[in-house]
């Protein structure tokens, strides 16, 4: 059969046309919203329309056929229209109040899980791992899907002080912004990566696997025709390797994962924060993950027991000191936690006022 | 069809969070790749290590991006993933779909791929995982022909991305949905065909809540603000007392510029002090709304840790107009474009190169004066340039004030 | 110049890099534009209609892209040889 004519440089199709009725006859005009439970809220206009909106937790990857079954509940309920949120949720949009309680229904008869709006844990923003990455030290999918196992009452009923945001990646690269979330599981290396010398020459480009290096750690090594990596300057970020494929850094026995919190993104009472490391290392344990879920879930309950309404996990900490953070949760301090890399100047402390 | 024994990834389809496992096996059911995916899988899970190997060198016809190639080292073992490649289709603004539309690329991905997607990618892309190279061309035809072009990849402008905004928010300061239209269709050459040093992504929120992240991921953020005073509603403030809130500690106590106050009767804000940080108006939403101006700020260079650290975008522009056609903002992306693309070594992003050329560069290079809104605090060294003009500015204001008699700092 | 000349020169370029440096599309005009002097828009006009019939293509290697000379497979696959 004769393929259609392709088209180039012809962009997204206008959105406007994915708007259902409502939203269309009230864009732009919201004049507030109420979070009726974690699975449902609704918008109201200026002009006293409503539009309610249902929340689903999405694994991320979606075979054609639950994309479908979502086509098929959107068309029962919401005329069609349903959309999809950057965390990687769905959403039904009803604009028929009658229609939401029959929609949750059938949803819930359909093994949908309803959740992940307002001050709870939503759906994990996450990598691609083992499922399909090259430079993946750990499988994003199966972490998120252990985690949210241990903490879906946040996400379907159970209330935090505010709002825990989860990430997981699966090496340095942080494809997911990792580096903002209130805890965060990023896959490390640990070990000097290793050089086909053989093949260096005919892969790679000495300047640029050179000038990959945060930390000047490679060198040229003209009787290989290739470099050499100073073991003392490693970090182990994995760079080198994205540049040059001959260059080898996976290790099965010592590949693992860190885990940083107290990051966030908005603006909302303090100013963006990066995550920071608390546990350098706990080896890779598929499926499970078992100390990681353990973990993840002590420091949520460490901070729903403590913190204050409102206070986001890195302004809890903030508040608390990081010592008292150490202290309360019994996570051992070590050396990974104090920067020795780009950062040291602004977090090492310049006061003797501290908490014993 | 071969049958794969998975007793490792069998155990990720327990519980009660949707299991990604699930989803693959349902392709995997009518798919041969989707089945060999899930037996790479259950390998990678039983070894500890990934088998992909680094993306190749695939795409379609004329485009340098939207395809990004994928090979398993296994492709023996598991001849359905030796290609596996991803293909991204740009999403529509704000991730609306119907229906019609998605079972549409639905069912050309099942006809053509392995069934498998990702709903999105962290990008904002809705990404398909796992086609042949043979029928990269076919897969092109089949979705520009009903009106769908890839998204970005590699040394190009990414896919633009925006939060929900007007569609249904009542925060929003700026039509996010359509400035992201309009920036993807003004920038659809940057998209598609890889120019850049490195890789350039935009993002777009309507107010400081940030809803995509775009001030720790986008090299160039646009957040929505405003200049004009908070409206209170008293009796709405009123109607949070009496439902529970406790106002003085909840909202005034945790106002960051300490500008509120409250009586028990009545709520009060300092506007002139107000840093617009939405603490107050998301907790009450009811009865705080912003009014008068409206538009951006524009913030610049956030990315991921590779190379030296991550960064968070810094405010260039405190505040512009956000308004179709967009002529200011765009103008704005082509100078950053420039100043980039004379100064940038290969795959610097343009946080990086502002750190090595001085943000001084930069700003000058977009035509921006220096104001305090684009710091936290000024310079802690003594070690700064000072240009020829630089001195001679000082000397004349110097002049000026022995003339007139007044000091002028 | 003609249009033809001007695509032999670019193809000259590229093939003078091959296997040495991947090159980026600005690497070539700028190169191109250095030798001849020619208007960096009509050079970038040439170039992109090299790419547009698979004379020249766009490929991704290292963690960046850059514009190369196509393989044989590449052709075969696009149709553009047998």
């Amino acid at each position: 059969m004769a393929l259609p004519q392709r088209k180039t440089d012809i962009g997204p199709p206008h959105y406007k046309q994915f708007l259902p009725p409502v939203i269309q006859k009230n864009y732009g005009k919201w004049k507030y919203h109420e979070v009726i439970n974690p699975g449902l809220m609704v918008h109201v206009a200026e002009s006293g329309d409503k539009i309610w909106t249902v929340r689903v937790a999405s694994p991320r990857i979606l075979a054609t056929d639950t994309i479908r079954e979502h086509c098929d509940v959107a068309d029962k309920y919401c005329g069609g229209f349903f959309r999809y949120t950057t965390r990687n949720n769905v959403e039904f949009l009803v604009s028929d109040e009658k229609q939401v309680e029959p929609l949750r229904k059938d949803l819930a008869a359909r093994g949908f899980k309803m959740g992940g709006i307002g001050a709870g844990i939503t759906n994990v923003v996450h990598t691609q791992g083992w499922v399909h990455c090259h430079s993946a030290c750990t499988d994003a999918s199966g972490l998120v899907k252990s985690m949210m196992d241990e903490l879906m009452e946040y996400f379907e009923s159970k209330r935090l002080p505010n709002k825990v945001r989860l990430a997981v990646a699966c090496c340095v690269n942080m494809c997911g912004a990792v580096h903002c979330s209130d805890i965060a599981v990023v896959a490390v290396h640990t070990k000097v990566p290793t050089i086909a010398h053989e093949n260096f020459k005919n892969m790679c480009e000495l300047p640029t696997v050179i000038g990959s290096c945060p930390t000047r750690a490679i060198s040229p090594d003209p009787a290989n025709k290739s470099v050499k990596i100073n073991a003392e300057k490693c970090m182990y970020c994995g760079n080198c390797f994205t540049v040059c494929p001959p260059i080898s850094i996976k290790d099965p026995e010592r590949d693992g994962v860190a885990i940083v919190v107290g990051g966030k993104i908005n603006s909302l009472r303090t100013s963006p924060k990066f995550s920071k490391l608390v546990i350098p290392y706990i080896s890779n344990e598929p499926p499970r993950w078992p100390k990681v879920v353990a973990a993840i879930k002590h420091i949520v309950e460490v901070y729903a027991k403590n913190a204050r309404k409102h206070e986001r996990i890195g302004e809890w900490i903030e508040r608390i000191g990081w010592e008292r953070f150490f202290s309360m949760t019994g996570i051992d301090f070590t050396f990974q936690c104090i920067d020795d890399f780009t950062f040291m100047r602004d977090t090492m402390r310049t006061s003797s006022t501290f908490k014993w | 069809m071969k049958k794969y024994d998975t007793p490792l990834i069998d155990e990720l389809e327990k519980g009660p969070w949707p299991s990604f496992v699930t989803e693959m096996k349902k392709s995997a059911k009518k798919n041969e790749m989707a089945n060999d995916a899930v037996g790479h899988l259950e390998k990678c899970f039983k070894t500890k290590v990934g088998y992909w190997k680094h993306g190749g060198i695939v795409g379609v016809l004329g485009y340098g991006g939207g395809v990004i190639g994928r090979y398993s080292e296994l492709g023996d073992e598991f001849p359905g993933v030796a290609h596996f490649h991803t293909v991204r289709i740009n999403q529509p603004s704000g991730f609306f779909y119907t229906s019609a539309a998605l079972r549409e690329i639905c069912d050309i991905w099942d006809k053509y791929g392995s069934g498998l997607t990702n709903v999105h990618g962290s990008t904002g892309d809705l990404v398909l995982l796992g086609t042949k190279t043979e029928a990269l061309e076919a897969i092109f035809a089949e979705y520009s022909s009903r009106g769908w072009d890839l998204g970005g990849s590699g040394s190009a402008l990414r896919t633009p991305s925006c939060c929900v905004g007007p569609g249904r928010c009542e925060w929003t300061n700026y039509d996010t949905l359509d400035l992201s239209y309009a920036l993807t269709q003004e920038f659809q050459d940057e998209i598609h065909r890889p120019t850049f040093a490195y890789k350039f992504k935009i993002k777009m929120s309507g107010c400081a809540c940030d809803c995509v992240a775009s001030i720790a991921r986008a090299d160039m953020s646009i957040i929505g603000t405003w200049k004009g005073n908070i409206e209170v509603n008293q009796d709405e403030v009123k109607n949070y007392a009496k439902n529970g809130m406790d106002i003085n500690a909840e909202i005034v106590g945790m106002c960051p510029t300490q500008c509120m106050s409250y009586d028990g009767k009545e709520l009060r804000i300092n506007n002139a002090e107000c840093s617009r940080c939405m603490h107050c108006i998301t907790r009450m939403t009811k009865a705080l709304r912003p009014t008068g101006e409206r538009g951006a700020t524009i913030c610049i260079g956030s990315k991921a840790p590779i190379v030296v650290g991550s960064l968070l975008s810094w405010v260039i522009v405190p505040f512009i107009k956000v308004e179709p056609p967009y002529t200011e903002v765009k103008d704005l992306v082509r100078k950053i474009w420039e100043w980039w693309d004379e100064n940038a070594k290969p795959r610097e992003r343009i946080g990086e190169v502002i750190e090595m050329k001085g943000m001084r560069s930069f700003l000058e290079g977009i035509g921006q004066a220096p104001i305090p809104q684009q710091i936290k605090e000024p310079r802690k060294d003594p070690f700064m340039f000072y240009t020829e003009d630089d001195m001679a500015a000082f000397k004349a204001k110097e002049a000026e004030e022995k003339k007139t008699g007044k000091y002028k700092f | 110049m003609e249009m033809s000349e001007l695509q032999d020169k670019i193809f000259a370029f590229c093939e003078a890099a091959k296997g040495k440096k991947k090159l980026k599309e600005k690497d070539i005009i700028n190169g191109i534009n250095a030798e001849s002097g020619l208007d960096k828009d009509e050079i970038k006009k040439a170039l992109r209609e090299m790419i547009n019939v698979g004379r020249l293509m766009y490929s991704y290697g290292g963690g960046a892209s850059s514009v190369e000379i196509p393989s044989e497979e590449y052709l075969r696959e696009k149709g553009l040889i047998k």
